[in-house]
C-alpha cells in the first residue's frame, strides 16, 4: 500500500507542476495581450531570418540600433521581432495563412513573393502605399522587379545580394594563370591547364536558375520575353543554349565537378575554393565572414562574372519586405517599411552583410564597407528571376531537364527545349 | 490476442469498458480524427490556402495526377525499396541484440545504452552527421579506399539512385535497431523460464530452444515491431529530406518527401493531400495483410 | 499466454531443480566471450558517429571537416559548448522541452493505459471498429494534419503555447501506445484478475493495482517512446509557437543551421545537450526490464 501511496503522490506531484506550469505559460500570454489593448502603442511582429546560423551581427545591429532609433523616432509602435530558420519560413507562413495567424511584417524570399501576393497572403503596396512609386525608385530594378505580380507588387526591396565570380588565386597560380578568367574565353583556355594541376577551373552547387541564368545572360541569351509569359524561344535559343553549352562541355572534360549535378556528397564550394580544390566559384558576399571564421588564412579574390557576349550579367538575389493583408496595424507597418529605406537601416545593415537596395547609397557603401564593392559594381547590372508564382516549380523543371543533360542523356539543347515547354503554363498560372 | 473473461454482464461491461476509454479517444477524436477527415477533404479541391477563401472543386483530379505522375511512382518505389530494406534488418537485429543483452551479465546496463543512444539523437543531427560520413572524401570513402582499399577509387554515395538509397536505408536500420530491442526486451521477460530450463535438461538444443520456447513468446512483439516499422517505413522523411534532399533530380524521392514539396513549396494543398491519402490507404492495407497473415498462423499456442 | 498448456511444460517433472548454468565452465566462457565480443562490435557501430559528433563538437570550425577525419580533437576547445548554451535563450528553451515532454508522457500514459486496459479486457459492440480508428492515426502522415490542426487550436484558443503543444503531443502518441500496452495487457492471465473480482475489486481497482504493476516494462518502454518523441518533435513547435520565449528546442537547434553555411561545432555541441535528458529519462526507466526478471509475476 505505501508504494501505492508513493506512486499516487508522484503522480499527484507532476499533475500539479504540469497545471502551475502551462497555465503560467498561458497566463503570460493573456496578460500581454490585455497589456497591448490597453495602452496605445502599437506592437508589430516582424519574422525574419537575421539570427540563422548563431548570427548574432545581424540580430545585435536590429534589436541594439535599428529598432530602437526606429522606436524613438514613433513611440507608439513597438517591433516584436522573431526569428525563424530560413528552411521552414515559408512553411511557418503558409500554415499561419492557412489558420489566418499572420505577422505583420515579413521578411520574404525573393521568390516567395509572387505567389504570396497571389494567393492574397501578402498586401499590394503599391495600391497602400502613396509613395510607393518614389521609394521603388530609388531601389536596383532587378530587386524591385521580383516584388512583381499581374501588374501589382506586393513588397519592398530589403536588401539584396549577387553573386560575383571569387578565385583562389594560389590555386590558379599552379597552372600559371595570374587574373580570375574575366571572360568565356579565358574560362575555356584555363580549364586544361588547371585540371593537370589537379583544380577545377569552377564550381557550383546545382543547376537551378540561380546557377545557370549569369551564364544564360553572359552568353547574350534570355530566361523568359519582357512579359514573362513565354519561355520558349528565349530559354532555348542559340545564345541560351551556348552559355550553358559551355558548363556541361567543362563539366564531361572533367573541370567541374559532380557537385553541379547535385552530388550531396561532394565538397562544398564553401570548403573546396579555401582548400584550392576550386579554382572558382560563384558566390555572395556572405561568404567573406564565413571563410575569416573557418579558413582564417584563405584570402579571396573577387572578380566580375566572366564575361560572355552579352557582357557580365548576374543574378539578384536577397529579401523583400512585405506587409500580410490580415495585418491589424497597416499604417504602423506602413511606417517601418518606410524606414527600411532610409539610410540610417540600409547602412546599419550593410555593415553586417545584407547589401543596401538603394541604389543612391551605393558610394557610402563601398566607402564604409570596401569588400562589399564588387558586389555593388554586379548589383548596377544584375537581373532578376522569372517572379512569378510557380517559381519554385520552374527551377524543379528546369535543374532536372539539365541534371541529365550534364549526366550525358540528353543534349543541352533538347535539354533547354523541354524545359522551355513544361515552363511555359507555369509562367502564366495565376497561383 | 489471449481470451478475457466473459462472465461479466454484457452491459456492464460496455459501461466500463467505454469509461476506460472514453477519455483518451474522446482527445484521439478531435485532435487527430477531425483533422484527418478534413486532410481527406482537401485532396478532392484546388485548395486555397488563405484562411476562408473558396477553394475549386476538383473531384478525383489530384488523384488521376498522381496516377500520371511520374515523380510520385517513383517516390511510391523508393518507399518501397526502402522498407524491404530497413524492416528485416532491424527485426533480426534486434530481437538477437534483446536476447544478447537478455541476462544479467555486468556491464549490461551500459550495452544497452549503447545500442539505444542512435534512436536517442535527433533525426535531423543523425541524417547531417550520415551525409557528412557518406560524402566523397567522407569517413566510409576512407575507409574503404584509403584505409583497406576494398574499392578502387571513392564512391559518390549521393550521387545516384540507388546508392542514395542504400545510405539512407544504411541510416535507417541503424537507428531502429535500438528501439526493436527494447521492445524485445520488454518481450523477452515474458518467456518462462522454467521451460528453457526444462527444454535445456530435455537436450533441446538452443536453435529447438529458440523455435520452440523463445519465438512463440516474443511473437506479438515481433508482430508489433514489424508492423510499426513498416508504417514508419513508408513514413521515412527527414533522412532523406536532409541526406538526399529527394535528389539528384528527384530520383531519391520517396511519398512523405514528395508531399512535402508538393504541399509546402508549391504550395499545392490539394495535391499534397492526395499523395498523402494515398499513403495512408496503403499503409493501412499492408497492415491489415500483416495482421491477417500472423494471426492465422497455426502454430500459435491456445 | 503460455503456461501449463505448453507442450514442454515439465511442471510436476520429480526429482532435481533446475540445473544451474555455472556449473558448466569452459563451454560457457566461450559462449561468454563470443556473447561480449559480438556485443562490443555491434555497439561501436552504434556509438562511433556518435562518438564523431562528440568529438566535432569539441572543434573549432577550421578543423571540422578535416580529411582524414581526427576522432581525437586536436586543439580541442569548448567554446561550441559556451556558445550553444549561451546563444539565444538555450536554457530558456531547454526547460521548456523538458516541462512540456514531462508533462506530455505523463497524460500520454495515464490515458492510454486506460485504453488499452478498455480494449483489452472488455468485449462490446463497437470494440474493433474503435481500436482500428485508433490505428489509422498511426498511418496518417502527421505533415499533413498540420494545417487542419492548426486551424483547430486557433479555435480551441491553444496557439502559440505550450499547453497546445502537449494537447497535440497526448493525442498523437495515443494510437502507438495503446497499441503497444493492449499487447501486454492482454497477455497478463486472466485468472489473477477474476480472483481479486470474486474479492469484490471493482474495474478500476484491478486496473490500477494489478494490471499496471504487471505491465512495468511496457509501462517503462511507453514512457521512454513517448518522452522522446516529444523531446524530439519539431513540426508542431515551429508551427504553433511564435514567442520566442517558448520556442522549444529543436527549433533552437536548427537555428544554428545558417542560410549560407553552418557552424557544425556548434550544431553538435547543441545536439550533446540536448540529448543528455533523453540518456537521462532511458537510464532510469530501463531499469524495470531488470524489475520484471524478478516479479516473476508471470509465471503464475
Amino acid at each position: 500500500m505505501r508504494r501505492h501511496r508513493k506512486e499516487a503522490l508522484a503522480l499527484g506531484a507532476v499533475a500539479g507542476l504540469c497545471s502551475a506550469l502551462l497555465a503560467g505559460c498561458s497566463s503570460h500570454d493573456s496578460s500581454s495581450g490585455s497589456k497591448a489593448a490597453a495602452d496605445s502603442p502599437v506592437t508589430l511582429t516582424f519574422w525574419g531570418t537575421y539570427g540563422n546560423g548563431g548570427n548574432k551581427v545581424q540580430t545585435d545591429a536590429l534589436s541594439q540600433t535599428i529598432i530602437p532609433a526606429f522606436e524613438k523616432a514613433h513611440p507608439n509602435i513597438k517591433i516584436s521581432y522573431v526569428d525563424v530558420p530560413y528552411d521552414s519560413l515559408l512553411q511557418k507562413l503558409t500554415t499561419s495563412a492557412a489558420g489566418g495567424k499572420l505577422p505583420d511584417l515579413v521578411r520574404a524570399d525573393l521568390g516567395w513573393v509572387p505567389k504570396m501576393g497571389a494567393l492574397g497572403v501578402f498586401a499590394p503596396l503599391d495600391q497602400k502605399m502613396s509613395d510607393y512609386q518614389t521609394l521603388s525608385a530609388a531601389d536596383y530594378p532587378g530587386s524591385v522587379a521580383t516584388n512583381k505580380f499581374s501588374g501589382h507588387y506586393y513588397g519592398l526591396p530589403l536588401d539584396a545580394n549577387t553573386r560575383v565570380e571569387i578565385a583562389n588565386s594560389d590555386a590558379l597560380k599552379k597552372a600559371g594563370i595570374t587574373a580570375p578568367p574575366a571572360s568565356f574565353a579565358e574560362l575555356k583556355a584555363a580549364a586544361p591547364k588547371l585540371k593537370d594541376a589537379k583544380v577545377s577551373v569552377f564550381a557550383d552547387s546545382g543547376l537551378q536558375g540561380w546557377n545557370v541564368y549569369p551564364w544564360i545572360w553572359s552568353a547574350g541569351g534570355s530566361v523568359t520575353n519582357d512579359d514573362q509569359t513565354k519561355a520558349t524561344g528565349y530559354l532555348n535559343s542559340p545564345q541560351s543554349v551556348a552559355g550553358v553549352q559551355m558548363l556541361a562541355d567543362l563539366y564531361k572534360a572533367g573541370s567541374i565537378p559532380n557537385l553541379i549535378v547535385g552530388d550531396k556528397g561532394a565538397t562544398q564550394t564553401s570548403d573546396g575554393l579555401p582548400k584550392g580544390v576550386y579554382g572558382t566559384i560563384l558566390d555572395g558576399p556572405w561568404m567573406t565572414g564565413i571563410w575569416s571564421g573557418q579558413y582564417p588564412k584563405f584570402k579571396p579574390v573577387y572578380a566580375p562574372v566572366p564575361a560572355g557576349p552579352g557582357g557580365s550579367i548576374s543574378v539578384v538575389g536577397g529579401e523583400d519586405i512585405a506587409m500580410t493583408s490580415a495585418s491589424k496595424h497597416q499604417a504602423a507597418a506602413e511606417t517601418f517599411i518606410r524606414f527600411t529605406q532610409t539610410a540610417d537601416f540600409q547602412l546599419a545593415m550593410a555593415k553586417t552583410g545584407q547589401m543596401s537596395v538603394v541604389s543612391a547609397l551605393a558610394d557610402q557603401e563601398a566607402a564604409a564597407s570596401p569588400e562589399l564593392d564588387p558586389f555593388i559594381k554586379q548589383l548596377a547590372t544584375a537581373r532578376s528571376r522569372p517572379s512569378v508564382p510557380q517559381a519554385p516549380q520552374i527551377d524543379t523543371d528546369l535543374s532536372n531537364e539539365l541534371t541529365a543533360a550534364f549526366q550525358g542523356k540528353q543534349t543541352v539543347q533538347q535539354a533547354l527545349d523541354k524545359a522551355a515547354g513544361e515552363i511555359d503554363p507555369l509562367l502564366t498560372a495565376t497561383h | 490476442m489471449a481470451s478475457f473473461s466473459t462472465s461479466v454482464t454484457q452491459r456492464g461491461a460496455a459501461r466500463t469498458a467505454l469509461a476506460f476509454i472514453a477519455p483518451g479517444f474522446l482527445l484521439f477524436a478531435v485532435l487527430i480524427i477531425y483533422p484527418m477527415v478534413r486532410a481527406f477533404q482537401m485532396s478532392f479541391y484546388d485548395w486555397n490556402v488563405i484562411a476562408g477563401a473558396a477553394s475549386d472543386f476538383t473531384g478525383f483530379h489530384n488523384y488521376v495526377r498522381a496516377y500520371h505522375d511520374p515523380v510520385f511512382w517513383r517516390a511510391a518505389a523508393n518507399s518501397a525499396v526502402y522498407m524491404a530494406f530497413t524492416v528485416p534488418p532491424q527485426v533480426v537485429l534486434g530481437l538477437l541484440v534483446a536476447m544478447l543483452l537478455n541476462n544479467r551479465a555486468p556491464g549490461r546496463a551500459l550495452f544497452r545504452v549503447l545500442f539505444y543512444l542512435p534512436v536517442v539523437t535527433s533525426w535531423v543531427v543523425v541524417s547531417l552527421l550520415f551525409q557528412y560520413l557518406f560524402a566523397d572524401s567522407g569517413l566510409v570513402n576512407w575507409m574503404l579506399h584509403d584505409v583497406t582499399h576494398l574499392t578502387a577509387k571513392p564512391t559518390p554515395w549521393l550521387a545516384g539512385r540507388w546508392t542514395g538509397m542504400a545510405v539512407v536505408s544504411a541510416l535507417g536500420v541503424w537507428k531502429g535497431i535500438g528501439w526493436s530491442m527494447m521492445i524485445f526486451l520488454a518481450a523477452l521477460q515474458g518467456v518462462p523460464k522454467e521451460l528453457m530450463e526444462s527444454a535445456a535438461m530435455d537436450g533441446a538444443g538452443p536453435w529447438q530452444r529458440f523455435r520452440a520456447v523463445t519465438l512463440p513468446a516474443v511473437r506479438p512483439a515481433a508482430v508489433f515491431v514489424t508492423v510499426m516499422l513498416v508504417i514508419g517505413g513508408f513514413n521515412v522523411f527527414t533522412s532523406v529530406l536532409l541526406v538526399t534532399g529527394g535528389g539528384p533530380a528527384d530520383s531519391t524521392q520517396v511519398l512523405l518527401t514528395y508531399m512535402y514539396q508538393q504541399a509546402f513549396k508549391n504550395l499545392d494543398f490539394g495535391y499534397g493531400s492526395a499523395i498523402a491519402v494515398l499513403l495512408t490507404l496503403l499503409v493501412f492495407a499492408l497492415s491489415l495483410v500483416q495482421l491477417r497473415l500472423f494471426r492465422s498462423d497455426p502454430e500459435e499456442a491456445p | 499466454m503460455t503456461s501449463a498448456a505448453h507442450p514442454l511444460s515439465r511442471r510436476n517433472r520429480p526429482g532435481n531443480g533446475p540445473r544451474s548454468r555455472s556449473r558448466n565452465q569452459p563451454r560457457l566462457t566461450a559462449l561468454a566471450a563470443a556473447r561480449y565480443a559480438t556485443l562490443i562490435v555491434g555497439a561501436a557501430v552504434m556509438v562511433l558517429p556518435f562518438v564523431y559528433m562528440l568529438s566535432t563538437s569539441f572543434k573549432s570550425q577550421t578543423y571540422v571537416l578535416s580529411i582524414p577525419p581526427q576522432f581525437v580533437p586536436h586543439p580541442a576547445t569548448t567554446a561550441n559548448y559556451s556558445g550553444a548554451w549561451g546563444s539565444h535563450d538555450f536554457g530558456r528553451y531547454f526547460v521548456n522541452s523538458l516541462v512540456v515532454a514531462v508533462c506530455t508522457t505523463t497524460l500520454s500514459l495515464l490515458l492510454s493505459s486506460m485504453m488499452a486496459y478498455g480494449f483489452a479486457r472488455f468485449r462490446f459492440p463497437g470494440r474493433e471498429l474503435l481500436y482500428r480508428l485508433l490505428l489509422l492515426g498511426l498511418m496518417i502522415p502527421a505533415m499533413m494534419l498540420i494545417i487542419p490542426q492548426f486551424i483547430l487550436a486557433k479555435y480551441l484558443g491553444l496557439l502559440d503555447s505550450l499547453a497546445g503543444l502537449v494537447v497535440f503531443y497526448v493525442a498523437g502518441s495515443l494510437p502507438l501506445n495503446t497499441f503497444l500496452l493492449r499487447g501486454f495487457f492482454a497477455a497478463i492471465p486472466v485468472e489473477l484478475e477474476q480472483a481479486m473480482r470474486v474479492d469484490g475489486a471493482g474495474a478500476w481497482t484491478r486496473y490500477r493495482l494489478l494490471v499496471l504493476p504487471l505491465a512495468k516494462p511496457a509501462l517503462a518502454t511507453a514512457t521512454i517512446f513517448t518522452f522522446l518523441a516529444s523531446w524530439d518533435e519539431f513540426a508542431w513547435s515551429l508551427t504553433i509557437i511564435t514567442t520566442p520565449s517558448k520556442q522549444t528546442l529543436p527549433l533552437a537547434i536548427e537555428l544554428f543551421q545558417g542560410q549560407n553555411s553552418t557552424l557544425w561545432g556548434l550544431v553538435f555541441a547543441a545536439s550533446v545537450i540536448a540529448v543528455l535528458p533523453v540518456i537521462a529519462v532511458f537510464l532510469v526507466f530501463q531499469r524495470y526490464f531488470v524489475q520484471g526478471l524478478t516479479s516473476g509475476a508471470v509465471k503464475g
